[in-house]
């Protein structure tokens, strides 16, 4: 990918150099550790507009360069321009910042390649057919361990032309991505800050239509004396509320009375890959009325999820290593009550309390796990790529398994003979305790989907959850324990057993198949064509467990497989999960228009907008490519709301999708005319054949696109 | 065994007290400068104790640092030393360049040729290889200045000037908070303690 962008890139700049003398960006100057250059995204500038420059800065490996506020040390970096008369600059926009931990300091800094962005406005009255040169003179400290001052002079030229501005196709890509890392500068969160002791506390309210989680957040102050930088933040992501909490700076007495800096957030502030830094600026002493949001688990949802755990729970007795416990284990029931018949249920409820308990462990084990994950910022969530692999090939494993390819924890059914033959109330609790565990090689894989659905749940959920599974596995001996009787309908141990274990191994197959799928929703088919790969490895690992693995072979080729098998495993997972964030694709425009359902995009022609002006409808245009992040970040918050949908529906607006993702003259061109030269535009044009077009912001909400119908004459169609 | 336990008991409270200890002595503004003892370029050992009733500077220092190079380049950081020891105040460079960083000199010799070459002034050069007095004193950047008043208390930690950049010619136009507050001091006026932000490279802890 890289490389086929960078070779694309040569090409085209040789390209650019024999067609035409301007370009787009300076002569690259370099201090001994940083390559520096002015860049634009146009090829010229039209008198009484605004353009966009960056400054590049490529660090040489190891060696980084500082933010607007360097942290404990460090200097960050300064552009003096030296411009035309009335030209003005504006100030840097700087990108999201690292954290570089050099114990006991801490720096917020930049390694490799960054953007640091200027608007440039060109004055109103400039003469066109002249060239004028921009010139800077930049300042920064690059550091590794030890820092230089480093600094060069820059200067670009740039031709005056009347007319709007042709982009530059290859530096306007790599903007659009380089802006996604600029702090959003407003959004539907809610933001307030409190201080108590020298903590200061973050509250931030998700925005209704925010559906996924912020994981781990750090906030980097824009000004020295407010937190401590060295010292760890603390964040936690819960039904739509964020908190976080940061040492105050050591020798500050109070609270400053504004706090203000980015917050970064590992997932993206509006869903997974989306923007990561967010601008706030908010007085401190604020508080937020801490409205969670309604959870998403629907009663409904639960109920059913509860039915099939305990469907599942009595299934996990038909698994063949449970099965033959289970006639023996009830025998035993029956003959202990015996003496006594009245006895014989209470047993049972004693088995019961075995099974729950065990269950229960379990279950506050995973949770506590869970909880330990939003700390460290995993969440886990079906969204997450990563958690769908590994749920995926844990699956596929153990229905490997099941087909025989290999057998899990030979050894563990035995311990059932050994604990079995204790007697009276704690004999029937050990009992329950006992089954569960000799049971957990069979039952895992049901575990597995279970465990999958019941950690995207609330506690209490997850909780109820696993209760009901234990019910479940504890009701066939209740019933049999109450009822002998019964006992002779009972299958007997035999072949079918077998047959019944590798048909439960296509039943997994399937679940890998569900997850897959979803994965591809997520991160398009090259990941899957990945994880299917990593899939067939695994596999193989399992046969060579199975094969060489087993009892049956000498001690040391046992050894040397289990071995082999696990090397190959962990890389295998190791890998793919590394190589999430080259193969998983933003998906293509073309998907993103079947996507957002419920609006049925046009696509654009400069016949099809004319014709729609002339019979005065409503209109809306989404200029969009499928190479930049905040168009599909955009589509997948704006157009997926329903109330969103209904509006276009109901006040009769053509949506119209450009797709500027391959080189289209007249998107190009249809973007000049709105005074733009890059991705996203959102343009309204209301009802009325006289209507002026609306330009919406670059980064959309629900709210945001409801409001602007709302203020430019909301007239439904049906008005006229 | 139970010899074994004993021992590791004792150890790990030993441990816990020996931190506990370290952290209740890190140094804070308008209260008391934390003592220490530190050995010179010469061998010989300093406390911050026997100077007490005396004004006392520190000044974090590290000569390969460019912020440093600005102010010994420009005879600035030497011309404030001369002046001010002058007027009998202790003026001591800490160096906490950790063994084989930027910093740290592995002979006294080569030590003290480096600081007649700078034209060095200060009372003594100290060197805490360990970092245990910079990270008493969270000392963050080279240079990072620190002011004691003759009572002991740390009035002023932060940074030397209002022109945080390593360039010469800087210098000329900076306000230097340093003098100001150590000419307030020999006037025999209180000054307002005050926290700024220390610029510079970062410490080679």
């Amino acid at each position: 990918m890289f490389i086929n962008l960078k070779n694309f890139f040569v090409f085209s700049a040789i390209f650019l150099i024999s067609v035409n003398l301007f370009a787009a960006e300076s002569e690259p100057q370099r201090s001994e550790n940083v390559e520096a250059q002015l860049v634009t995204d146009v090829m010229s500038i039209m008198p009484g507009t605004k353009i966009n420059m960056a400054l590049r800065l490529k660090m040489d490996r190891g060696w980084h360069t500082y933010w607007l506020n360097p942290g404990d040390s460090g200097l960050p970096t300064e552009i003096q321009w030296t411009l035309p008369d009335g030209f003005s600059s504006s100030e840097i926009n700087w990108p999201l910042p690292e954290k570089i931990d050099t114990p006991p300091l801490v720096t917020y800094g930049y390694h490799d390649e960054i953007y640091l962005f200027s608007t440039i406005a060109v004055p109103a009255d400039l003469k066109a057919g002249n060239t004028i040169t921009i010139a800077a003179r930049v300042d920064w400290l690059e550091c590794e361990e030890v820092c230089i001052p480093g600094g060069v002079d820059l200067k670009i030229d740039l031709p005056v032309k009347e007319n709007a501005p042709v982009p530059d196709e290859q530096w306007s890509k790599i903007f659009a991505d380089a802006r996604t890392k600029l702090p959003l500068e407003s959004s539907e969160w809610k933001f307030a800050v409190s201080a108590k002791d020298s903590t200061l506390q973050l509250q931030g309210v998700a925005p209704d239509w925010f559906d996924s989680t912020t994981g781990k957040v750090i906030f980097f102050p824009y000004e020295y004396g407010v937190i401590e930088y060295s010292k760890a933040q603390k964040s936690s992501f819960k039904d739509g509320v964020l908190k976080l909490e940061m040492p105050m700076a050591s020798g500050a007495e109070k609270a400053p009375q504004v706090i203000e800096g980015i917050l970064v957030s590992d997932k993206g502030w509006r869903g997974p890959n989306s923007e990561k830094a967010h601008y706030i600026n908010v007085k401190t002493g604020m508080q937020l009325d801490a409205m969670p949001k309604t959870n998403s688990s629907s009663v409904d949802g639960i109920l059913l999820a509860l039915v099939f755990s305990f469907l599942g729970g009595i299934i996990l007795n038909l698994m063949p290593c449970v099965l033959p416990v289970l006639s023996l284990k009830i025998l035993g029931f029956v003959q202990q009550a015996n003496e006594d018949k009245s006895q014989a249920w209470k047993h049972g409820a004693v088995f019961t309390l075995g099974v729950l308990i065990s269950f229960w462990v379990l279950a506050g084990s995973l949770l506590a796990l869970r909880a330990g994950g939003e700390q460290l910022g995993w969440g886990f969530q079906l969204q997450e790529p990563a958690f769908l692999i590994i749920l995926s090939a844990f699956l596929f494993l153990f229905g490997l398994s099941m087909f025989g390819v290999f057998e899990i924890g030979t050894s563990l059914t035995t311990i059932e003979g050994k604990t079995g033959r204790k007697s009276g109330w704690v004999g029937s609790f050990v009992s329950g305790v006992t089954a569960t565990v000799v049971a957990t090689p069979c039952t895992a894989p049901f575990m597995g989907s279970a465990l999958g659905y019941a950690l995207t749940q609330p506690a209490w959920a997850s909780m109820l959850i696993f209760t009901f599974l234990g019910l479940g596995m504890a009701f066939p001996y209740v019933l049999l324990a109450s009822m002998p009787s019964l006992l002779k309908f009972v299958p007997k141990p035999g072949r079918w057993m077998e047959s019944m274990k590798q048909f439960m191994g296509f039943l997994l197959v399937a679940t890998v198949l569900w997850l897959l799928w979803v994965l591809a929703q997520q991160a398009g088919a090259m990941m899957v064509i990945l994880v299917l790969a990593s899939l067939l490895i695994l596999s193989i690992a399992g046969w060579i467990y199975g094969r060489w693995g087993n009892l049956a072979m000498p001690a040391k080729t046992r050894m040397t497989s289990t071995i082999v098998a696990t090397v190959i495993t962990v890389l295998t997972l190791f890998f793919t999960l590394k190589s999430i964030d080259t193969f998983a694709a933003v998906p293509q425009s073309g998907e993103s228009i079947s996507k957002s359902e419920g609006i049925n995009w046009q696509p654009y022609s400069d016949q099809l907008v004319s014709e729609l002006r002339e019979s005065g409808q409503p209109l809306f245009i989404d200029f969009t490519a499928a190479w930049c992040l905040s168009c599909q970040v955009n589509e997948r918050v704006a157009f997926s709301s329903k109330d969103v949908q209904n509006k276009f529906t109901e006040l009769g607006i053509t949506p119209v999708k450009a797709d500027w993702t391959s080189r289209d003259e007249n998107i190009t061109r249809a973007l000049a005319s709105y005074g733009r030269n890059s991705v996203p535009l959102y343009v309204y044009y209301p009802a009325g054949k006289e209507s002026a077009p609306v330009l919406l912001p670059e980064l959309i909400t629900p709210g945001i696109v409801l409001e602007t119908f709302k203020k430019n004459g909301s007239k439904t169609i049906s008005v006229k | 065994m139970h010899k074994r336990i004993i021992l590791f008991t004792l150890l790990v409270t030993g441990f816990i007290l020996h931190t506990s200890m370290f952290a209740s002595e890190k140094a804070q503004i308008n209260k008391a400068a934390p003592d220490f003892i530190l050995t010179d370029s010469h061998g010989k050992t300093h406390s911050l104790s026997q100077y007490k009733g005396k004004i006392v500077v520190l000044e974090w220092v590290n000569f390969g640092c460019p912020f440093v190079r600005k102010h010994y380049n420009g005879k600035n950081m030497q011309a404030l030393q001369q002046k001010y020891t002058s007027e009998d105040i202790v003026w001591l460079s800490i160096c906490s360049s950790a063994p084989g960083k930027q910093g740290y000199y592995r002979s006294n010799d080569e030590l003290n040729k480096k600081l007649a070459e700078e034209g060095h002034e200060a009372s003594a050069y100290l060197i805490d290889a360990s970092g245990d007095v910079g990270r008493m004193y969270d000392a963050k950047t080279t240079p990072h200045m620190y002011i004691i008043n003759k009572e002991g208390i740390l009035v002023y930690d932060g940074a030397i000037d209002d022109k945080p950049s390593a360039k010469l010619e800087d210098l000329k136009e900076a306000d230097n908070y340093v003098s100001n507050k150590l000419d307030i001091l020999i006037a025999g006026k209180e000054v307002d303690p005050e926290t700024t932000n220390p610029y510079g490279c970062g410490i080679k802890y």
